[in-house]
């Protein structure tokens, strides 16, 4: 299968800034005064934690506009997106259990914004197990959309979270702007711009994937 | 709109006159509760006692177990029953559905709750004297905070095929939200004035700031749960 010229040319686009993202990460960030190597982390944490909220409003979005429409293609996008928000939220904890040993020597405190998000990937793993215990398509694409969108208030709290509790959590976007050096800004931009269009790529392949494999049961069925 | 209340305090009503003749479910919630309040004090006690926070907290942890097992049956019975079509083709609105659910709920949660909190008070060793009226508002919005999702999740669970196993993967992302709240809110009162606050705000201030979250999540909570009720009880 022919993959189209768009397409293409924004894989090609991905890989010159994943490139140059590794590039900054790497070569041009220099060590943190308190961190030392240790910041580089934090690009390939802050990141991902941002798509994966991204990805769970994907849901709630995909949720209401099955509810509205009726379409089976949203609801195979919101299942899309809870699997790779759920993926994006692993890389976000993991990365975030390195950055707090290296900080803290402790890969884990309860961190009110640590646990909420913890929370929150647990939330998204019990809608995925529970869609999967409903056999009937149609069911399962109604019922799934409503959990999705009951879910989200954990979403909401979990952002809200290092505003109102007392954290360890480092807060680095305050209200007077962003509190790190430019070079460590940059990288952080660039990391987004990055992971943003991995995360948009692989929403893409794996909607195609699933979409097939619909067509084929649904051919199967029918057959059968 | 006076139909659609009207219909949800039948169902309420139905409900709950069936609970006050067969008892067995708020009976099971509070032996359940008592189980659990043993089985932790293994695991909490030292010294004889437990510190006055934890104790709290463990309340609202033990009242939010007995959600998970004690909310299932709200729409699991309708659906051994028979009864749940009945539900879903009369002729009201679906959020009078809910609504009168969550009442029958609030309801049969809150008979457990008056007898659990000053045995738990007694067993765990903390007051909530400091502050009674404050307690009873929590205790209040809390159980209806609970009872809303209970509720959402017992009727989730219709179309799966495992629906007991199930409820408790559809009520914990849930409930969880209020749950964090409700165990601040409740660590405030229990620790009187050793209760510093949160970052720059003073106690009473962050009292304040909690208790209303934890009203604006109730409200979110009933507000999208009745919105989308309707497409949960299609038949």
């Amino acid at each position: 299968m022919a993959v189209s010229k768009n397409r293409l040319i924004f894989l090609g686009i991905t890989a010159a800034i994943s490139l140059l993202y590794v590039y900054m990460t790497w070569i041009f960030s220099p060590p943190d005064a308190v961190l030392g190597e240790n910041v580089r982390i934090f690009f390939q944490h802050v990141a991902p934690a941002l798509v994966a909220y991204g990805l769970f409003g994907g849901t709630l979005l995909c949720g209401l506009l099955y509810l509205w429409k009726g379409d089976l293609k949203y609801d195979i996008l919101g299942a899309v997106s809870i699997k790779l928000g759920l993926l994006f939220t692993t890389i976000t904890l993991l990365s975030g259990m390195m950055w707090a040993n290296a900080a803290w020597h402790s890969p884990w405190n309860w961190d009110p914004r640590e646990t909420t998000t913890l929370i929150l990937w647990v939330a998204y793993a019990c809608i995925l197990a529970y869609r999967s215990s409903v056999s009937d398509r149609e069911a399962r694409a109604q019922f799934g959309s409503i959990f999705g969108i009951v879910a989200f208030p954990m979403v909401i709290l979990s952002y809200f979270s290092i505003i109102i509790w007392d954290t360890i959590h480092p807060r680095v976007i305050t209200e007077s702007g962003l509190q790190m050096e430019v070079e460590h800004m940059m990288t952080l931009f660039v990391a987004m711009i990055a992971v943003t269009m991995i995360a948009l790529i692989m929403v893409d392949l794996t909607y195609k994937v699933d979409s097939a494999y619909e067509k084929l049961m649904r051919i199967r069925m029918s057959r059968s | 709109m006076t139909s659609g209340f009207s219909a949800a305090f039948a169902i309420a009503k139905k409900d709950i006159i069936i609970q006050f003749r067969k008892k067995f479910e708020a009976f099971a919630m509070f032996l359940f509760a008592l189980i659990a309040v043993i089985a932790f004090s293994f695991a909490l006690v030292s010294g004889g006692s437990i510190p006055a926070d934890v104790g709290s907290a463990m309340l609202w942890v033990i009242i939010f177990f007995m959600g998970m097992f004690g909310f299932a049956p709200i729409f699991l019975s309708e659906s051994e029953t028979g009864t749940l079509r009945g539900l879903a083709t009369a002729p009201i609105p679906a959020w009078a559905v809910y609504a009168g659910k969550v009442i029958y709920g609030f309801v049969l949660m809150g008979m457990v709750v008056i007898f659990l909190v000053p045995i738990i008070s007694v067993l765990f060793g903390f007051s909530f004297l400091t502050n009674l009226a404050l307690t009873i508002a929590v205790l209040i919005v809390g159980i209806l905070d609970l009872a809303a999702v209970g509720s959402m999740a017992s009727a989730l669970t219709m179309p799966s095929e495992a629906k007991a196993t199930v409820f408790p993967l559809v009520y914990f992302p849930t409930a969880t939200s209020g749950l964090i709240l409700l165990i601040e809110i409740t660590k405030s009162i229990v620790l009187g004035d050793l209760f510093i606050g949160i970052g720059i705000m003073g106690p009473e201030q962050t009292v304040m700031l909690l208790f209303e979250i934890l009203l604006a999540h109730l409200i979110a909570m009933l507000t999208l749960s009745a919105s989308v009720f309707h497409f949960a009880l299609s038949p």
